[in-house]
């Protein structure tokens, strides 16, 4: 397997530096009551630069995800990994980053509960936990609200340097039907934005005409949109349709944008793959990912299974991180699909 | 001529304290009807396009007649200062500032306050029937301060004016 290509971890390699940890912290510490957000003010720059997420758990201690490892903080705002002293998040911490988050109007947030997540300015992320309320067996809404998970965003430009070139079709001016796949917090969806923004912006270094792309962005993660409006760089020629189901958002964009790319993040269901079956059909091309750690556990799923039968996609990329979050391990062509005999995708 | 002068200026204040009553008599429906429409409006703003309440009460203020515009001026501002305020902690400050200077009465206040309590903390559906309850509610109290308005509206104006002659004559 070693003699696949094996690009540099893209993402620590990056051209340019990790974008917003001054800003982000401050467009967080704008939803926290203030006594949290002059508690995590006193941890070191150091630090919080390298901060990923704050966990709000009530009665339970502040958690910080600060570079790859959990810290608890205590009151003096030391990060320990000990759990002892550290300040307990109480049920009116919670409220007013409610009140915060939704602009005093839980309401407005309905559809947001539903899902369980929120996203914030900036495309920072909150995951909500609480109490489900169902309504014919399906979740209506969220309530006691007990625990909030607020996830930096960080867009870093750049992440996709050292494998954009190998998913362009120069001849065609276009990009290849592309599948990334990686097991979760590998990041795929971090590569895909800052590919969707190279592909929209054009690369004039490598003769790449920039072109229109079609963004589905189920989850608000690739935009990072807040009312409709992303909040990261996804180039000057992306449209993005927020918070749409992928399948119907594929064929929205295909029927109401003419995108000359239609990129979705974490397809799986039969639905989607119809779906792109029909952009396939149009000339579109496809760049998406997939939650599997190798081609065989992706071509065990029925709906992926049936996707590499088209034999339409012409590139996947595994991520993975063995040199740091956003390694491409390997880049396979459509003629390395597992058991079609093995054939060097690039050299 | 000082007896004069006194006695027009007696006249004068007692037909003005008539008529500052008389006019908290008519102002009181003008303020409720306002008021109802408000929460109308918001209503229509908060379940048909769940707006945020900040939004959604700037809307209202520019929609309504003076002097409730001046509340949900008030408690939009607050909103949206992001000083940490609650919805409830808005509604209920600004409130206090409104009621100052204001024609309704205390059952009007604490149907307005009632509302507060509860304002943008559950679902379109919730909200809509506290906003409706609120209205009704205000409805009421309007029937009643109408009814009380053609009652006592020409008696105080009259009585201002007519307890100063009296006053005036009886001095003499």
């Amino acid at each position: 397997m070693n003699k696949y290509l094996i690009t540099k971890p893209v993402l620590h390699a990056s051209a340019e530096p990790i974008q917003c940890p001054a800003g982000g912290w401050r467009q967080i510490a704008a939803v926290l009551p203030s006594n949290l957000a002059d508690l995590i003010a006193r941890v070191t720059p150091r630090y919080l630069n390298g901060l990923e997420e704050i966990r709000l758990r009530r009665d339970r201690p502040l958690m910080l995800g600060l570079g790859g490892s959990d810290y608890f903080l205590r009151q003096d705002g030391t990060p320990v990994s000990e759990p002892d002293g550290a300040y307990l998040v109480d049920a009116a911490d919670l409220e007013k980053v409610l009140h915060n988050i939704s602009g005093s109007s839980l309401y407005a947030l309905e559809e947001e509960l539903k899902n369980g997540y929120v996203t914030l300015p900036g495309g920072h992320r909150v995951g909500l936990t609480g109490k489900a309320v169902l309504e014919n067996g399906r979740v209506k809404t969220l309530k006691y609200l007990s625990g909030l998970n607020i996830r930096v965003c960080r867009e870093i430009k750049g992440a996709a340097n050292g494998l954009i070139k190998h998913l362009i079709e120069h001849q065609a001016q276009n990009v290849y039907h592309t599948v990334i796949f990686s097991p979760p917090r590998c990041g795929k969806t971090t590569l895909l934005r800052d590919l969707v923004r190279q592909v929209s912006n054009g690369l004039p270094g490598m003769q790449f005409a920039g072109r229109t792309v079609g963004v589905v962005d189920e989850r608000s993660e690739i935009a990072g949109c807040h009312r409709g409006v992303p909040q990261m760089d996804v180039g000057v020629r992306t449209d993005v349709l927020d918070g749409c189901p992928k399948a119907q958002g594929m064929m929205m964009l295909l029927r109401a944008m003419s995108p000359d790319v239609i990129v979705t993040d974490e397809i799986g269901s039969m639905e989607d793959i119809h779906a792109l079956e029909e952009v396939f059909n149009a000339g579109v091309r496809v760049i998406v990912t997939i939650h599997a750690s190798s081609l065989r556990e992706l071509a065990n799923r029925p709906a992926l299974k049936y996707l590499l039968q088209l034999n339409v996609v012409e590139r996947f990329v595994l991520l993975g991180r063995s040199r740091g979050v956003g390694t491409v391990e390997k880049i396979f062509s459509s003629a390395d699909l597992p058991g079609l005999g093995v054939k060097m995708c690039l050299s | 001529m000082f007896k004069l002068i006194g006695g027009l200026l007696v006249v004068v204040a007692s037909g003005l304290a008539g008529w500052q009553v008389s006019r908290s008599y008519a102002g009181r429906p003008v303020e409720l009807r306002q008021f109802i429409s408000a929460l109308q409006l918001l209503e229509t703003e908060i379940t048909y396009a769940a707006t945020p309440l900040y939004e959604a009460l700037s809307g209202v203020a520019e929609q309504v007649g003076v002097p409730a515009a001046s509340f949900f001026r008030q408690v939009a501002f607050e909103l949206g200062a992001h000083r940490g305020y609650s919805a409830r902690e808005a509604w209920h400050g600004a409130l206090e500032v409104y009621s100052r200077r204001s024609a309704l009465g205390p059952g009007d206040l604490s149907i307005l306050r009632g509302l507060g309590n509860n304002l943008g903390m559950s679902d379109r559906e919730d909200q809509s029937k506290h906003l409706r309850l609120a209205a009704e509610q205000l409805k009421t109290a309007m029937a009643m301060a109408e009814e009380a308005a053609t009652k006592n509206v020409k008696l105080w104006n009259y009585m201002g004016l007519l307890g100063g002659l009296v006053i005036v004559l009886a001095l003499y």
